[in-house]
C-alpha cells in the first residue's frame, strides 16, 4: 500500500474512533519501508487534513476530537525515535492555558495536532500568566502563542497578554491565537481579547498557526 | 399564587398565574452581599444570605443550593482552584486512574469536605423558603461524575477506549450519585437539576450517550426519590432530547441556546418542561432592551405550548452582568403573562 492508501485507510479508522486499526496500519506502513519522517507528513498529516474538511461544517464533538488526537498521538510516539531525521519544523510556538484557566484537554489536543503538522510546541500547561507566556516565545523564538480559555471569565484574562505583546513592541514579530469552547459560542470575543484569530478545532489550529506565521514574515497568504 | 406553586404548577401541567422565571445565580449572591466567593461556597449562611439577597433583589422563581461541584472533586480528594470572578473549578483530580477509583471507597456525603456545608445551606433554605420559593437543588451527572474524580481527560480515555472498564467506573460511583441526589433531596431541595455535561452536542455523540451513558443515567434516576431536571451544562441538548421522555422522575429539561426551541418541544413531547434558553454570555454583553427582546423571542416560540420555564441556558451568570438585564427578564415575562392572562 503506497502513502496515500494508507492515509486514506488511517482517515477511516479515526473517523470510526477505531484506535487498534490506526496502530495496525502504521507498522504496516513502517514494515513497509516508508521512514518515520514520511509517515507523519504523508499518512497521518494528510488524514488530519482531510479530517478537518469533513467535519468543517458541522459540529465535532469533544469525544471525536479526542479520538482523532489520540490515533495521532500514537503515530507521532511511535515514530518519535526517527523523528530527528527530519530535522525541518515549521518553527516553534508556545500553548497554555492563560491565568485561572484549568480546562486542559482542547489545549492539549491542539499540541499534538500541532506537533503532528510539525510545529516545535512548548506547551506550558494550565494556569499561565501572559507573562510567562511571553517570556518562554521570546526565549524559544516563537512566531505564535496559542493562549486557551474555556470560560468567559477566563478568556478575558488573554487581555493582559495582548497588552504586553504591544506594550513590549513585539505586536508584529509575536501573534495572538486564541481558542477554546467560548469563543466557539462567541466568535466576536476572539476581537475583544485581542486574538489575531482563533480555530474552531484542534484539527485546524495548523492551517491558522500558518496563516500568523506568514503574517509575520510579511508574506502573502496564497 | 407564589413561586412555589407557580413552579410546581407549571411542571405537573397545571395553569398557572404567570410564566415562571430562572436565573442560575450563586456567586451573584456574593456580588451582592459583599461576599467573597470562597466564603461564599464554603460558609452556609454567607451562601443563604446571598439567595436571600437575590430574592430581595429580583425575586426570581427559585432559590439554588450552592453549586459547587469542586466540593465532590473534593471529597474524592482533588484540588480546587478558587477564583474572585467566577464559581470555583477544579484544579488537580483527587485520584489518578479509573482502576483507582474501583479499589477505594466512596465518600460519606454527609462527612466529606465541603458536601456538609452544601447539606446545611439546603436546610437553612428550606427552613426559610419551604413551599415559598421552590429550592432547587443542583447536581453532577451520573454520567459525568467520573470526570470529576480522574479528571476528564482520563474519563474520555476509559470511555472511548476500554468500555468494560467504563462501565464498571459507572457503576462504582453510581452509588454515591444517587445518595448525594437524595441526601439534598433530605435536606429540602424540592426539585434537583442534574447538569449531565455528557449530554452536550458538544461532548459526545449521540450515539455514545445512548450506548454507554444513558442506561446509567435511566438507572440512577430510578433510584433518586424526587423530581429532576436533565440540564447540558452549557452545550446543545436536541440531539438525543427525543431519547430523554419517560426517564424515571424526569419533569423537565434545559434546553440549550443554540437548540431550536419549537425543535425542541417537537422532540421531547408535550408533558415534559422545557426550561431556558437564553444565551449566558449575552448577560453581561447585551443591553436591557437586547435581553428583553431575547426574552420575548423564547416566551413567544415556547411558552403558548406550555411547560415552559424562561431561563439562561448555562452555569452561574456572570458576575458582571448588570442588574438591569436580569429584571428584563422578569419584565418580559410579567408583560407575556399579563398578554395572555392565565398560562398552563
Amino acid at each position: 500500500m503506497n502513502p496515500h492508501e494508507l492515509s486514506e485507510k488511517l482517515l477511516a479508522a479515526m473517523i470510526n474512533a477505531d484506535r487498534t486499526a490506526a496502530a495496525a496500519l502504521i507498522e504496516q506502513a513502517l514494515a513497509g519501508g516508508i521512514g518515520h519522517g514520511q509517515v507523519i507528513t504523508d499518512v497521518l498529516d494528510p488524514a488530519i487534513v482531510r479530517l478537518g474538511r469533513l467535519w468543517e461544517d458541522q459540529e465535532m464533538s469533544l469525544a471525536q476530537n479526542f479520538v482523532a488526537s489520540k490515533i495521532a498521538e500514537d503515530t507521532l510516539l511511535r515514530c518519535i525515535p526517527d523523528k530527528a531525521e527530519n530535522s525541518h519544523t515549521k518553527g516553534a510556538v508556545v500553548i497554555g492555558n492563560i491565568e485561572d484557566d484549568f480546562h486542559s484537554l482542547g489545549r492539549k489536543t491542539v499540541g499534538l495536532f500541532l506537533s503532528a503538522a510539525g510545529w516545535d510546541v512548548h506547551d506550558l500547561g494550565n494556569d499561565v500568566t501572559a507573562e510567562e507566556l511571553l517570556k518562554k516565545a521570546v526565549e524559544v523564538d516563537a512566531c505564535v502563542i496559542g493562549a486557551s480559555a474555556m470560560m468567559q471569565t477566563t478568556a478575558l484574562n488573554i487581555r493582559k497578554l495582548r497588552q504586553l505583546i504591544d506594550e513590549r513592541g513585539l505586536t508584529d514579530r509575536i501573534k495572538l491565537a486564541v481558542g477554546g469552547a467560548v469563543f466557539n459560542w462567541r466568535p466576536d470575543l476572539v476581537a475583544e481579547v485581542g486574538g489575531d484569530g482563533s480555530a474552531r478545532n484542534a484539527i485546524e489550529a495548523d492551517g491558522l498557526f500558518m496563516r500568523l506565521q506568514t503574517e509575520v514574515r510579511g508574506e502573502v497568504p496564497t | 399564587m407564589n413561586s412555589y406553586q407557580r413552579v410546581m404548577g407549571t411542571l405537573s401541567g397545571q395553569p398557572v398565574d404567570k410564566l415562571p422565571v430562572f436565573a442560575v445565580l450563586g456567586a451573584y449572591g456574593g456580588k451582592l452581599t459583599h461576599t467573597d466567593l470562597r466564603t461564599l461556597f464554603s460558609d452556609a449562611s454567607a451562601y443563604v444570605a446571598g439567595q436571600q439577597a437575590l430574592q430581595r433583589e429580583f425575586g426570581f422563581d427559585l432559590v439554588m443550593t450552592p453549586f459547587v461541584y469542586t466540593a465532590i472533586s473534593e471529597a474524592f480528594g482533588g484540588e480546587t482552584a478558587w477564583s474572585d470572578t467566577q464559581a470555583p473549578n477544579m484544579k488537580r483530580p483527587g485520584v489518578r486512574t479509573a482502576e483507582e477509583v474501583l479499589s477505594a471507597p466512596l465518600p460519606d456525603p454527609q462527612k466529606s469536605g465541603l458536601l456538609p456545608v452544601v447539606l446545611d445551606a439546603t436546610r437553612r433554605l428550606a427552613g426559610l423558603y419551604k413551599e415559598q420559593v421552590p429550592i432547587i437543588g443542583v447536581l453532577p451527572g451520573p454520567a459525568v461524575m467520573p470526570s470529576l474524580i480522574i479528571g476528564m481527560e482520563q474519563w474520555l480515555e476509559t470511555v472511548l477506549f476500554d468500555e468494560v472498564l467504563a462501565r464498571k467506573l459507572l457503576d462504582h460511583t453510581a452509588p454515591f450519585f444517587v445518595s448525594w441526589a437524595n441526601a439534598l433531596l433530605d435536606a429540602g431541595a424540592d426539585c434537583l437539576v442534574i447538569t449531565e455535561g455528557m449530554a452536550a452536542a458538544e461532548i459526545a455523540p449521540r450515539a455514545l450517550f445512548s450506548e454507554r451513558f444513558l442506561p446509567c443515567i435511566t438507572a440512577s434516576f430510578a433510584q433518586i426519590n424526587g423530581p429532576k431536571v436533565l440540564h447540558h451544562t452549557g452545550g446543545c441538548i436536541n440531539h438525543i432530547l427525543d431519547l430523554l421522555p419517560g426517564l424515571p422522575g424526569l419533569v423537565g429539561v434545559a434546553v440549550g441556546s443554540r437548540d431550536d426551541l419549537a425543535e425542541a418541544r417537537r422532540l421531547i413531547g408535550p408533558d415534559v418542561t422545557l426550561i431556558g434558553n437564553l444565551d449566558n454570555l449575552s448577560f453581561p454583553s447585551a443591553s436591557a432592551d437586547k435581553m428583553s427582546e431575547l426574552s420575548r423571542s423564547c416566551l413567544q416560540t415556547a411558552a403558548p405550548s406550555g411547560h415552559y420555564i424562561l431561563a439562561n441556558s448555562g452555569a452561574d451568570i456572570p458576575l458582571t452582568t448588570p442588574p438591569e438585564n436580569l429584571r428584563a427578564m422578569l419584565a418580559a415575562a410579567a408583560a407575556y403573562s399579563k398578554e395572555r392572562g392565565s398560562i398552563v
